[in-house]
């Protein structure tokens, strides 16, 4: 089976004086497979699936979207991503919205018709009508989620997709991602909810200032009796500078107590 | 092609609903409403009034007088008018979905940067257009309150204005895919009324012989050739001759040669180029964008 994006040797900095933001990433993800991408704050994943994405251009490797250089826009029809926070036109209401983003997909009238109503329920903003400037967080993320899946991609990107969320609406993503799986789309998770990637991932790869330290199938880099979490603290803690865990002056507080 | 439509027909939709462009349209059209009616009421009030000087003016030359006063005024609002609306158009039609994820969500669906560029200059042009449509078509209809006959003056007046200012706000949206769109409005005013003013006005002072020297002369004609000229009606041409016939003055040559001549089809030509120029400079801007 091919598969669905394939990333060799990828690179990026920002400016040249810059160490790599991504340095030299590779990996495949495959139809009805969830792929989840990890890493502490500036390990590169969210550089990683823009580029994916076809919002940045890579300085080095390569990327291949459906067989595709995903800087055509050919290649990114099939193609659905949940940006980390993110953000729409603030005048307009989330079913504008969506028929909006219906309309860049190219879908007909009658399918976006069908189409916007049955997205906007599923993410609970079927009953919203004020304007995107007005909504929390939690509901552009929301939002966020309904518009990637409104084309019905065959490769989902969620970055940092349950990070606003209440309880219910982690639940739906699960759920969604799970649905999802079965018929045969693929999901690549970039996300910092660790429990949340060991429940839905089947793979997973473990980033740090822009390396891949660990890839493999969930059992292949959690070995029996331990969790994810504690493979990835591990592995983070033996490849950075150890930290002080807490700064001097709550230490010193403690000591006086 | 459909997803400039989309990205057009929204950013539309977008525009309609922002406040500080919907405040420029009403404060214009009360003002021109007050200015029409106000000139009409305040000398229909001196005319009725036995010892004013109004009293012994001939009705029509009254009116004549009026409409030529009402629409030189009207020039100049719908001038500011017109720059403030590219500004207020030019500074948010991009900037924001570039600053915010908007164009996160955007680019990544099947729609190239070209596309989204052209949609947006369309709807920035046409709201540009609509609204400067709806005050002129107001300020027509407040004409009918005088005589009549500058209509076409009028017209004239209100293509050139919004010729020029569809300039300025091709500038501000490129500037401002690069830069904070106060920086780019900013620099958008230095560039357009500064320095292509100041190269213009010395421009014409060399071609009439009012600076001799051959150098700067020169190189003023090259100047002048690598800044937007902003495109000139017939109009005020036409309102000096009315005022001047009203004035039973001699309607000589030399005094409407200090008058700037309508643009001719090289101005225009120019100003198209311009246009192109700019919107291009705008795709460019869009698409080495990284969001």
């Amino acid at each position: 089976m091919s598969p669905v994006v394939s990333v060799t040797g990828l690179r990026k900095r920002y400016r040249r004086r810059d160490p790599w933001a991504v340095d030299g990433v590779t990996f495949e993800v495959e139809a009805g497979q969830a792929f989840g991408l990890l890493g502490p704050n500036g390990a590169g994943k969210t550089s990683v699936v823009k580029m994916i994405a076809g919002l940045m251009r890579p300085d080095g490797g390569s990327i291949s979207l459906f067989g595709s250089n995903p800087g055509d826009p050919k290649a990114r029809t099939e193609l659905g991503f949940a940006p980390e926070d993110p953000d729409f036109p603030k005048f307009l209401r989330a079913d504008e919205v969506l028929d909006y983003f219906a309309s860049l997909l190219g879908l007909s009238d009658a399918e976006r018709s069908r189409r916007v109503p049955e997205t906007l329920a599923f993410a609970g903003l079927d009953a919203e009508k004020r304007q995107v400037r007005q909504f929390s967080k939690g509901m552009k993320q929301r939002l966020g989620i309904a518009q990637a899946i409104l084309g019905r991609p065959k490769l989902l990107v969620l970055d940092e997709p349950t990070a606003d969320l209440d309880p219910i609406g982690r639940r739906d993503v699960r759920a969604l991602i799970e649905r999802l799986k079965e018929s045969g789309v693929a999901v690549l998770l970039n996300s910092h909810l660790l429990s949340e990637v060991e429940r839905v991932c089947d793979t997973v790869a473990i980033l740090a200032r822009g390396k891949v330290l660990k890839e493999g199938t969930m059992a292949e880099v959690v070995p029996e009796g331990s969790n994810l979490e504690e493979v990835f603290v591990q592995l983070i803690e033996a490849n950075q500078p150890q930290r002080d865990h807490l700064p001097s002056f709550i230490s010193d507080t403690q000591a006086h107590e | 092609m459909s997803g400039a439509v989309a990205v057009a027909r929204y950013t539309l939709i977008e525009l309609s609903r922002r406040r500080v462009l919907l405040v420029f349209l009403v404060i214009g059209a009360v003002g021109i409403a007050l200015l029409g009616i106000g000139l009409k009421v305040l000398y229909q009030v001196l005319a009725s009034n036995p010892g004013s000087a109004g009293a012994n003016v001939d009705p029509a030359a009254l009116d004549s007088f009026l409409e030529l006063l009402f629409v030189s005024y009207l020039f100049q609002a719908v001038s500011i008018f017109g720059l403030l609306i590219a500004y207020g158009i030019g500074m948010t039609a991009i900037y924001h979905d570039l600053e915010s994820g908007t164009a996160v969500s955007i680019f990544s669906k099947p729609v190239s940067r070209l596309a989204f560029s052209a949609g947006k200059v369309v709807a920035a042009v046409v709201a540009l257009v609509a609204i400067v449509g709806i005050l002129a078509v107001e300020a027509r209809i407040v004409m009918l309150l005088f005589g009549g006959g500058l209509e076409n003056a009028l017209t004239g007046q209100v293509a050139a204005v919004v010729a020029n200012v569809v300039v300025i706000m091709l500038i501000v949206l490129a500037l401002s895919a690069w830069m904070n769109n106060i920086l780019a409005a900013v620099v958008a005013f230095i560039y357009y009324n500064v320095v292509s003013g100041l190269i213009t006005t010395i421009h014409l002072l060399a071609d009439s012989g009012v600076l001799g020297n051959a150098i700067v002369k020169s190189t003023f004609d090259v100047l002048y050739w690598l800044v937007p000229h902003q495109l000139v009606s017939g109009a005020v041409r036409e309102l000096a001759e009315r005022q001047l016939a009203l004035a039973n003055g001699p309607v000589d040559s030399q005094t409407l040669a200090s008058i700037p001549a309508a643009s001719g089809w090289g101005d225009i030509a120019w100003w198209a180029f311009t246009v192109v120029f700019f919107a291009t400079f705008l795709y460019w801007a869009v698409r080495r964008r990284q969001v």
